[in-house]
């Protein structure tokens, strides 16, 4: 091997070593049932994993995590697509200011504004500190760059301007031709947008904690509370949630390579189907069983 | 019959006039061709016939019907864009479908079969744009055009992304398409030869107006004025002063000359002892030798003017740089402005 070879596989491989040491001593922690004065657990367990998943709670925060997500990536798409698409296309002179406008929260550090955002709304009319929709409110901000981001360079990708055109000269209105032309062809970079604002959105603990904290309590704030309990427990929590994570980016992967989205899109909604069916199944069979157990 | 009439269309862009007064007529069956520069606003009078740039004065008539201000999808013609702007979301059987399917026109099946075959596409109706070379997207995007059967078929630079042998093709395809079917197109190129090959008409502009119409030949043989000599036929331009000064004789009045490079002869020897009536000689070396095949081109050095000669390249003896020649100008092969 060529010493500059030598060289460029030790970096990558220091690197990759840096990167993988506490995800996999976070692993081991969480697997094991003590690790005090060893270099590696004396003995392991899938005791904390049990205890997450029987813990009411827990399911609780996920799904309260994921209804503010999908409800902020629902808002944002509705209001993002159509601006976005209006202003590339018809109003390209406004492009400037909806770009200044979109990139504007990485100006504005998370805990700045959350300050103003309790100032605003934790009295009077507009009383909503505590509840999820003042994060849906936030977040909607936050995620605002990648949307407007992922959502603009695909409509510059498929050239939009001309297709849309195109449709119009061909007899489509316009909105049939957004409908049938525009949207199939901006769907996976849209696609990427959204799991990038999932996976982001779910790490995000600043404004969670400070807007609505245990009064809504998210997969964060739960991550945080577990946090003074137990060590194991949270190592649990952290690998469970890098793994959703990991599935996102699996998706995102398997997006952005997908040469034919709409098969793709087919394929993965039978999947996605099954798992759905076969989990309802599952669930009503546990259902039947605790009500034969009584 | 006149099928497209464009009358004093003028369009400004942030005060810059980019269409001034341009008034053009074309008779239905007619290839016309927009020849200029990029930037001389061809493509803003396409796209003001397609309905996609709006005029700021002027109107424009299809078939004796005014569109100047209906929506694109209410004026019946057709555009093909230098960039194809298919669907790529749909093969190539939808994209040459979506127009009959927006309009809710019968036998799609049907007329989407003819027109693959006459463009040569049959057996790709399964294929995406992504699956297909830029001449066969090409093809699909006149295609898809040609199935709403428009009253005008708008070509905006269609071959110019692809390479010189496909574009030759399609240039004779287009023409041979646009004959059988007596199709009514408005061609725009910045490339001469292609205007040449093409068109029935073409019309040269400058500057948001229209320069000169004419016959290919017409334009090549007699071009109106310096502009367009040196645009379209590689025409040497020289001023009056250095033509005297070039053949030593002031018969020629005007302001400026001009001569095509096939017309100018080399010759040596004997050939070039008298000089009749009806032509000058000039002495001059030669600067460069560039061959292109068939055409041998010279840039003969004359201490006035650096002149461009052609020559057929049909065995003769290929010049080298630093030979001394003499040039033959026959008056009647000199224009004058």
């Amino acid at each position: 091997m060529k010493k500059g070879m030598i060289w460029h596989k030790s970096v990558v491989t220091l690197l990759i070593l840096y990167l993988l040491i506490p995800l996999v001593g976070t692993f081991l922690f969480s697997v094991a049932v003590e690790w005090d004065s060893s270099i590696l657990p004396e003995s392991l367990t899938l005791q904390w994993y049990h205890e997450l998943f029987q813990d009411p709670r827990f399911y609780d925060a996920l799904n309260r995590t994921l209804f503010i997500i999908a409800m902020t990536v629902a808002l944002s798409l509705a209001i993002m697509i159509p601006t976005i698409f209006l202003v590339v296309v018809y109003f390209p002179e406004w492009e400037r200011f909806l770009q200044g406008l979109a990139m504007l929260p990485y100006g504005i550090p998370p805990i700045i504004g959350a300050v103003g955002l309790l100032k605003i709304y934790s009295s009077g009319n507009l009383s909503l500190v505590g509840t999820p929709w003042i994060l849906i409110g936030a977040y909607f901000v936050i995620i605002m760059p990648f949307m407007y981001q992922g959502i603009r360079n695909s409509l510059r990708t498929v050239n939009a301007i001309e297709l849309i055109q195109t449709a119009e000269l061909l007899g489509a209105t316009r909105r049939k031709a957004f409908i049938k032309v525009i949207l199939p062809n901006i769907l996976p970079g849209v696609i990427v947008s959204i799991l990038l604002s999932f996976a982001m959105l779910f790490g995000e603990f600043t404004l969670a904690n400070l807007l609505v904290g245990g009064r809504y309590e998210t997969i964060q704030i739960y991550l945080y509370q577990k946090f003074e309990k137990s060590g194991h427990l949270t190592s649990a929590i952290v690998i469970t949630y890098y793994l959703i994570i990991l599935l996102l980016t699996w998706g995102v992967f398997k997006i952005t390579h997908a040469r034919n989205l709409s098969i793709f899109i087919s394929q993965k909604l039978k999947g996605i189907g099954r798992i759905i069916a076969s989990a309802i199944l599952r669930r009503s069979y546990t259902v039947h069983v605790r009500e034969g157990k009584r | 019959m006149t099928c497209v009439s464009i009358k004093e269309v003028s369009k400004s862009y942030q005060k810059q006039k980019v269409l001034d007064k341009i008034s053009l007529s074309l008779k239905k069956g007619e290839l016309a061709t927009l020849l200029g520069q990029s930037g001389c606003g061809k493509s803003t009078l396409l796209r003001s016939v397609a309905g996609l740039t709006e005029i700021d004065e002027g109107s424009i008539y299809l078939e004796e019907k005014e569109i100047t201000s209906l929506p694109p999808r209410e004026r019946e013609v057709g555009m093909v864009f230098q960039s194809y702007a298919l669907f790529p979301n749909m093969n190539v059987f939808e994209n040459v479908a979506f127009g009959l399917k927006m309009r809710k026109m019968d036998r799609v099946k049907e007329r989407v079969s003819d027109m693959l075959e006459l463009v040569g596409l049959t057996g790709k109706e399964n294929a995406y744009p992504h699956e297909l070379s830029g001449g066969q997207q090409q093809r699909v995007a006149l295609a898809r055009s040609l199935v709403m059967q428009p009253r005008v078929l708008l070509l905006d630079e269609p071959l110019s992304a692809l390479d010189a042998k496909i574009r030759k093709n399609l240039q004779n395809e287009i023409k041979r398409i646009q004959k059988e079917l007596n199709i009514t197109a408005i061609f725009v190129t910045h490339d001469q030869e292609e205007a040449m090959t093409i068109s029935d008409t073409i019309h040269i502009m400058q500057e948001g107006k229209i320069v000169q119409s004419g016959t290919p030949a017409e334009i090549y043989t007699t071009p109106q004025n310096p502009f367009v000599a040196r645009f379209i036929g590689n025409y040497n331009v020289i001023s009056m002063q250095d033509f005297y000064q070039l053949v030593g004789n002031h018969s020629l009045r005007g302001n400026e000359m001009a001569i095509r490079p096939e017309m100018i002869q080399i010759c040596d020897g004997s050939d070039c002892d008298g000089e009749e009536v009806d032509e000058w000689i000039a002495g001059g070396t030669i600067a460069q030798v560039f061959m292109t095949g068939n055409v041998l081109r010279y840039e003969i050095d004359t201490s006035v003017a650096v002149i461009r000669v052609d020559e057929l390249h049909a065995g003769n003896r290929v010049r080298i740089p630093g030979e001394e020649v003499r040039l033959r100008f026959p008056r009647s092969a000199c224009l004058v402005y």
